[in-house]
């Protein structure tokens, strides 16, 4: 594929679909391995502080940070120039919008909505992890990061959690109809596996919600 | 044999006869058609395949049409199939034997020659549009599938569901955008020819408004095709779309065009019946249901027991026991008159008891549901969501509908009429169906003149005629732009009480009575004077709101109507004068003891072709013999 | 039973009036009395305009022609569902006997930049047909076909193929879609033609054209909502639209350039 035809394919709205469609993808895995990962709370303040000792030691971090940080870029990028084109496309809203079998999912109407919301939450996110306050521990004779401690001092502000809570079910809103909607935007739906899709889509969105929310609720009751 | 009418068709043997005709015909070199402007009015099967194929033979092409895309044409509506002598089938087709079909099925009152030609070519319509992509119905093997018709013991119908008008009009259409983008093809959307204009004798273009801007617009060219449809609307009732109108060949007529056998009109047996006051048209449910489905009333008058109460021994299955050979596949002049007797002997059924049964009670016990649903599966929902009724329980209410019409304009074997340069294809002519069009076959005839009789025939005339160029600031022009402004500024200053369509309303329930399905002289002669006093207070008393110079349906309306008032007049005049039954065409005065059309052929085996002399006055009748030299005339019989 | 019912409905219209595309428009309230349950949604309005005439009132404009679904010319927006409530029927199909006596009923036109409103509730959806001139066809001269059965096509592609033809252009789907996309259009024909045969020398060029023009036409982008299936009387499935994606990618990746100067 000649650099001109590549260019011009990603020029076509179906073309910043499928950036949208691939960095979509990246993030999605992202958010589900960091859920994954952050179980290890329930583990305890050691395994929890190992695990992200250990991502964090090495080159890997650089360019998994570098991917991360691109994909968000195009992907946010994409979708302020499609909502754009989106608006100028209809300007004119209707007195009364879709409803009974002719409705659409809430989630798929209000994607730019939340994906906003999710933007600035995983700026603060950064803000107050990432950049926030270094405590050191130590763990099996290594000195490291104690993010643990971090960890259960912020999830006792009830304005974090709340607006954690917030932005995670937008999260799960956002990946509910993004998931599977990246199948649909690369192509790969067809009528046997669009069903399946479907669900994995929903579910998918449930379990990364939930298995974040987890983690800030058990803090906030539990382990204060 | 009036002087005026040479159907030029070539001498020979009939199967002959178009091959050498191709032969004989000048043609036009590549680098001389491109000087060549042809006019396409209407694009539909006809107006598009035509427009089409000239552009890629590299003629400029200008196609008109009133809807805002040429797709939205009403071939678009025709629902079961497109008849060709493929013999897929292996049970017995041929060319010989569609062409022998479609002149019986015709009741012998076309013109032999084009009707074997239309067989001939018919094939290669089915080639055509498969290439283009029209996605036919297949079997599991991958090759195309074929049902039968009325009319017919063979199976030489090919269908894509209950939607193949709209798959081949979207083929033509597909073809025909090709040319567009070429530039070959200049599309002229929303816009309604109003006037013919015709240099030197001979047609050199069309007035016409532009429905968006209401401006009234020239265009000039070496050669007019008018694809515009049939007349059906002039019942106000009919098949057809709200849009179609007889405005453009009527035009046409007044300009010099013969208008042909007006009164060969079709009702079609199975239509879903007429429900209320305010109903603005009929909805056709296709003749390929009679394949599946049984049609019958109650044997007792005044029956009124739900249909499933009704035991088989007390059901009237007329078709089946008039016509044991042909059953329900009966062609449609005959089914509709049958369906006719059945209400008028008070066995009609349903709530106006206006209506037969068309049930598929056996058809879904002996194949299924599913095996029912795939092969009338929209119909039935069509009917489901007009009636509230479901068809898989219910039997379906069907009352005969107008739905095409045979007669049109008169055309000689090239399809030019009696206006040298002005071509006809389509239901707008008269030429290949006699007085009774047998089913799948306007599909056929239509794409038969488009694709495969115009393009030769149109090369012929230019090759034979010189045409100056023509500048639309010709007088010839400005007299017709004139006269159709003072037409437009008459009909909105009238400012009477009445809206077009109660003018539009009466008319149609005139002609319903007077000249529908069954017509007598005493109806007939009732009716020419009731539409002449109904376009007198027309004149004086519509109501047309609005401007002409933006969007304005109520006025396009009224054009229409002034004309169907105009034309309404022709059919009954072209009926009365006819005094035999044939075909489409029932005058009680003639029928045989048990009720069938009685022809005669010794004084009407001929095509009444008219010639306009004045609104109100009696249009001057010519006559075209026809000769049947290879079907021998004889009583129609599908018993 | 159709014909039985004498019911008579009182309705409460709440029309889009605009004169032209250069005016504003802005909703007006019409009542529509004594309308029987039977009629279809454009028979109801024939009857309102016919008032409006007796009154010397301008009649409602909306674009209709063969009343029966398969033309395409109808369709607004009724209470904010394109072609009203029901799915897979036109406006023109869609009959009384969906509304209850007393409803009010919201009548718009399509929105979109793409589609700009004439009068009322009709609107320019000539953009259409430019897709389709741009390759939404088979490039095949009258007279060269070969013998149709000649080239069988499984059932299966044969169905999916009519399937999506039955598209009837009404332009519901751009205008139920929040980002007036006209993906579902653009990807049925496509997709008619990608699954047969007959179509596969000109797929990469005609993906490649058709989805050019769609979006140099102004219409948005697809966000996957499904909206324009739902309203789609035809019901053509989002599947096409992602086949259209994946016809779009091959298409880039697969281009090559005829050579130039041999008559071609």
């Amino acid at each position: 594929m000649a650099v001109a035809s590549a260019r011009s394919f990603l020029l076509t709205s179906i073309g910043k679909k499928y950036l949208m469609g691939l960095t979509g993808l990246i993030w999605a895995g992202f958010v589900f391995a960091h859920m994954a990962g952050n179980m290890l709370i329930f583990v305890g303040a050691d395994a929890y502080n190992k695990y992200g000792h250990f991502l964090t030691s090495g080159y890997f971090i650089y360019v998994a940070e570098a991917v991360l940080v691109l994909s968000l870029l195009v992907h946010v990028g994409c979708a302020i120039s499609l909502t754009i084109e989106n608006r100028a496309a209809r300007p004119t809203r209707y007195a009364v919008t879709p409803n009974g079998s002719k409705g659409v999912t809430l989630a798929s109407m209000t994607m730019a909505f939340h994906g906003s919301i999710i933007l600035v939450f995983i700026i603060t996110h950064l803000i107050t992890f990432k950049f926030g306050t270094y405590y050191e521990t130590t763990v099996d004779g290594v000195v490291m990061r104690d993010l643990h401690r971090l960890m259960i001092e912020v999830f006792q502000n009830p304005t974090y959690v709340f607006w954690y809570v917030i932005s995670l079910v937008l999260l799960g809103f956002h990946l509910s109809h993004g998931v599977g909607s990246i199948f649909q935007s690369l192509g790969l739906r067809n009528d046997r596996t669009a069903p399946t899709i479907q669900k994995a889509s929903c579910l998918y969105g449930v379990v990364v919600a939930a298995g974040f929310l987890s983690q800030p609720i058990y803090v906030f009751f539990f382990a204060g | 044999m009036s002087q005026k009418l040479d159907s030029q068709v070539p001498s020979g043997d009939i199967s002959e006869k178009w091959t050498k005709h191709k032969f004989n015909m000048k043609l036009v070199n590549p680098a001389n058609k491109r000087k060549h402007t042809i006019i396409v009015v209407g694009t539909g099967l006809a107006g598009a395949s035509a427009a089409a194929s000239l552009g890629e033979l590299g003629y400029n092409v200008k196609a008109f049409c009133v809807h805002e895309s040429p797709r939205r044409a009403h071939s678009v509506a025709a629902q079961g199939g497109i008849n060709a002598a493929k013999n897929y089938k292996n049970d017995g087709d041929s060319v010989y034997r569609l062409f022998y079909d479609t002149v019986k099925g015709g009741d012998f009152r076309a013109r032999e020659a084009n009707v074997h030609r239309l067989a001939e070519i018919s094939t290669s319509i089915i080639d055509q549009c498969v290439a283009q992509g029209v996605p036919f119905a297949r079997e599991y093997g991958g090759l195309l599938s074929n049902r039968s018709f009325g009319g017919a013991q063979v199976s030489r119908t090919f269908y894509a569901r209950g939607q193949t008008g709209q798959q081949l009009l979207i083929g033509a259409y597909q073809a025909m955008m090709r040319q567009v983008d070429r530039k070959q093809v200049e599309l002229f959307t929303r816009r309604e020819m109003l006037d013919l204009v015709i240099v030197e004798g001979k047609a050199r273009g069309i007035v016409v408004r532009n429905l968006l801007s209401g401006a009234i617009e020239s265009y000039s060219a070496d050669s007019v095709i008018l694809a515009t449809g049939g007349y059906s609307n002039v019942f106000f009732l009919s098949t057809n779309a709200m849009a179609c109108a007889v405005t453009a060949a009527w035009r046409a007529h007044k300009k010099g065009a013969f208008f042909a056998n007006p009164c060969f009109t079709q009702i079609h047996p199975t239509c879903i019946p007429v429900a209320g006051e305010m109903q603005s048209k009929l909805t056709l449910m296709s003749e390929s249901l009679r394949n599946d489905g049984r049609v019958w009333v109650p044997k007792t008058a005044g029956d009124k027991r739900h249909p499933s109460q009704i035991p088989d021994n007390e059901r009237d299955y007329y078709l089946e026991r008039v016509y044991p050979s042909f059953g329900n596949l009966a062609p449609r002049d005959i089914a509709s008159r049958q369906a006719k007797f059945a209400v008028d002997s008070g066995r009609g059924v349903g709530p106006t008891g206006v209506a037969v049964y068309l049930d598929f009670r056996d058809a879904i016990n002996r194949l299924g549901k599913k095996a029912i649903s795939e092969r009338y599966g929209n119909l039935f929902q069509m009917y489901a969501k007009i009636t509230g009724e479901d068809p898989y329980e219910v039997p379906m209410r069907m009352f005969p509908a107008p739905h095409y019409t045979m007669g049109g304009l008169w055309v000689d074997y090239n399809l030019m009429s009696t206006v040298p340069g002005l071509f006809v294809a389509g239901e707008a002519n008269f030429s290949d169906h006699g007085a009774n069009r047998l089913g799948a076959s306007a599909l056929m005839q239509g794409l038969a003149d488009g694709y495969f009789v115009l393009p030769y025939t149109i090369g012929n005339y230019l090759a034979n005629t010189k045409t100056d160029k023509l500048e639309t600031s010709h007088d010839a022009f400005k007299g017709a732009e004139n006269a159709v402004k003072s037409e437009i500024s008459k009909l909105m200053n009238i400012k009477g009480n009445r809206s077009v369509d109660s003018f539009h309303k009466e008319l149609g329930r005139t002609m319903w009575e007077y000249c529908g399905m069954s017509r007598s002289a005493e109806g007939l002669k009732k009716a020419l004077g009731d539409i002449s006093k109904l376009r007198e207070e027309f004149w004086t008393n519509v109501r047309v709101p609005g401007d002409a110079s933006y969007v304005n349906p109520e006025l396009e309306k009224a054009c229409r109507v002034a004309d169907f008032l105009e034309q309404g007049e022709l059919m009954c005049q072209d009926a009365l004068e006819r005094n035999e039954s044939c075909g489409g065409h029932f005058r009680e005065e003639y029928q045989t003891p048990d009720n069938e059309a009685k022809r005669d052929d010794e004084n009407f085996c001929h095509v009444a072709a008219w010639e306009f002399q004045g609104v109100g006055k009696k249009a001057q009748l010519h006559k075209e013999e026809l000769k049947f030299e290879n079907v021998k005339l004889s009583t129609r019989s599908y018993k | 039973m159709a014909g039985t019912s004498q019911k008579k409905l009182n309705l409460k219209l709440k029309v889009w009036r605009q004169k032209s595309n250069k005016d504003q428009g802005s909703f007006v309230e019409i009542n529509a009395e004594g309308v029987s349950e039977d009629a279809s949604f454009l028979e109801m309005l024939d009857q309102v305009n016919e008032s409006l005439i007796k009154k010397g009132d301008d009649p409602i404009a909306f674009d209709h022609d063969c009343r029966e679904g398969i033309c395409g010319s109808c369709g607004f927006m009724i209470n904010g569902n394109a072609h009203g409530p029901q799915k897979g029927t036109t406006v023109c199909q869609l009959h009384m006997r969906a509304f209850k006596d007393g409803d009010s009923i919201v009548l718009e036109p399509w929105r979109a930049t793409a589609f700009p409103v004439i009068k009322d509730l009709m609107v320019n959806r000539s953009a259409f047909d430019r897709i389709i001139s741009a390759g939404g066809f088979i490039s095949v001269d009258t007279g060269n076909a070969p013998d149709a059965n000649g080239l069988p096509v499984p059932k299966p592609d044969a169905d999916e193929a009519f399937a999506n033809a039955t598209c009837i252009g009404c332009g519901a789907c751009v205008a139920s879609c929040k980002n007036a996309s006209a993906m579902l259009f653009t990807s049925a024909k496509v997709s008619h033609l990608a699954l047969l045969p007959q179509g596969q020398v000109e797929k990469t060029e005609r993906v490649l054209r058709m989805v050019a023009q769609m979006d140099s036409e102004g219409f948005g982008s697809c966000t996957s909502t499904g909206a324009c299936s739902a309203a789609c009387p035809k019901e053509i499935k989002l599947t096409s639209i992602a086949r259209m994606n994946r016809e779009l990618l091959a298409a880039t990746l697969n281009k090559k350039e005829a050579v130039e100067g041999d008559g071609v």
